[in-house]
């Protein structure tokens, strides 16, 4: 991306911030429809001592449940490279089970888990542990075969082959499962929180459109938004790092 | 269609082995043969359920599909608003879209509008970035070709860089499906009373576990009722791409 573009990026975020602003003032639009940004920013700000904490649940529940995740989901994809049959067999069937989408089986997690954060964290374990699977699997059995075979040549046993080959070409496949898993752990947390908890920026949410408080709904997302921003950094800053010959 | 059956066969014989095997607590899994009856003796409302929601998905993705393209297009002609708007699209999608279901929802009102829209969003971001790739990894030495022969920008756009990223568009699609589906679903929570969504919230509130697995059983329905009316349209249209 040259320069340029960037600049144009900027300006792009700029004028729609502010026409976004101009349009509510200059009509007058209800805030049921749209607040102004600056409305937005001062609701953070005065709702902060309601806001922090939930943001820090949320926050909690996203990152433990992500970290429980992507350590199953490598681990089990590197279980399944190593029995071809066997990935035969459950792959298929993982990806069934796959499409079936969150919001379907959130509620079945709240009533086994009850609405503390265990919950929440089992959901997000469980897609975090899915993507990052489905990802490092493919990267760890897209190998190139001579390579595999000049390895193997050498007498390269299987764990070997996996240790010393499979899992750093795999690398930039784990790590695109990694870092698509950050918003998906944000949103899943989200959705859960949704349905019931005690405390968390979904739950936040849900309540304010039960009570129509427009600003604490826009107030939460924008919170919501900056800790998946900063999360999808961070994970893409590391990535850059572990991954630096892509 | 064998092919797509089997692995879901499989998943049911499983789950009834592990619930008859292992003793399963119906708390937990109730039995595949109760959670069936239970579809049976309420067939009316699951149907309900699933007309509803798939109305819904379908409704949203099919105008996130269309609008998702043309506005890939749109962006390839004019480069500049792509340079402004493009970066916004893609920070949104590292924002937990699915929280502005809550204000579409206040938007609209239970309609059924107002899914469809929350679908309609949900996909409509990864089909333009996924329409954009395809155009941009187009050869510049066919579009030079074409050029060459007179074709104008619209004939270069119709019969080469559409149809070059058609494969791509259709992954984007597939990968839309569940998420306009989980978008319905999510609209349905806040208020709604017919729809998957509801039935789920109903049983979850209700603690009914089987009618639970019932509607989850009825979301995949939905699903795989989205993701084959894509199969099928990807292997109409891109019939030139071997089987996966």
């Amino acid at each position: 991306m040259n320069r340029a573009a960037i600049l144009r990026g900027i300006l792009g975020a700029a004028l729609l911030i502010g026409a976004w602003e101009f349009c509510v003032r200059f009509f007058a639009l209800p805030q049921w429809i749209l607040p102004p940004p600056s409305g937005i920013l001062a609701t953070s700000w005065s709702a902060r001592a309601a806001l922090l904490p939930a943001a820090a649940m949320t926050a909690y529940e996203a990152l433990s449940g992500y970290a429980i995740g992507a350590v199953l989901g490598v681990g089990l994809a590197m279980l399944l490279a190593l029995a071809a049959p066997l990935r035969a067999v459950l792959l298929p069937m993982v990806v069934a089970v796959n499409s079936i989408p969150v919001a379907a089986y959130a509620p079945l997690a709240l009533l086994w888990f009850g609405t503390g954060a265990l919950s929440k964290i089992i959901m997000v374990a469980f897609i975090v542990g899915f993507t990052v699977f489905l990802n490092a699997l493919d990267g760890l059995t897209r190998v190139d075969p001579a390579a595999i075979a000049l390895l193997r040549s050498f007498g390269a046993g299987r764990l070997r082959l996996l240790w010393t080959l499979r899992l750093p070409a795999s690398l930039p496949s784990i790590a695109t499962g990694l870092r698509i898993s950050t918003v998906r752990a944000m949103i899943v947390t989200l959705v859960t929180e949704m349905l019931g908890s005690q405390l968390g920026l979904g739950w936040t949410i849900f309540q304010a459109v039960l009570l129509i408080d427009f600003l604490q709904v826009w107030a939460a997302i924008l919170v919501a938004s900056i800790i998946s921003l900063v999360f999808f950094g961070v994970v893409s800053a590391i990535e850059r790092r572990v991954v630096f010959w892509r | 269609m064998l092919r797509a059956a089997l692995p879901i066969l499989l998943l049911f014989a499983l789950w009834e082995a592990a619930v008859v095997g292992l003793a399963i607590d119906p708390f937990y899994l109730p039995s595949i043969r109760v959670v069936a009856a239970a579809m049976q003796a309420q067939s009316g409302s699951y149907l309900d359920a699933y007309l509803v929601t798939l109305a819904e998905a379908a409704l949203g993705f099919a105008m996130g599909g269309l609008v998702g393209v043309a506005s890939a297009l749109l962006f390839t002609r004019l480069p500049m608003v792509k340079d402004m708007v493009l970066p916004i699209f893609i920070v949104s999608q590292t924002v937990p879209v699915i929280a502005f279901g809550a204000i579409v929802v206040l938007w609209f009102g239970n309609t059924l509008m107002a899914k469809a829209a929350i679908a309609f969003y949900l996909t409509f971001f990864p089909v333009t970035i996924n329409t954009l790739a395809g155009i941009a990894a187009v050869d510049a030495r066919q579009v030079a070709l074409l050029r060459s022969f007179g074709a104008g920008p619209g004939a270069v756009m119709r019969k080469l860089l559409l149809p070059a990223a058609l494969p791509r568009i259709f992954t984007a699609l597939r990968l839309s499906a569940s998420l306009a589906l989980a978008g319905a679903i999510v609209g349905e929570w806040f208020g709604a009373s017919r729809g998957v969504g509801a039935m789920l919230l109903a049983a979850m509130f209700n603690e009914q576990i089987v009618s639970l697995w019932a509607s989850i059983l009825v979301a995949a329905a939905v699903g795989g009722t989205l993701f084959a009316a894509v199969a099928l349209a990807e292997r109409a249209m891109v019939f030139w791409r071997e089987e996966l």
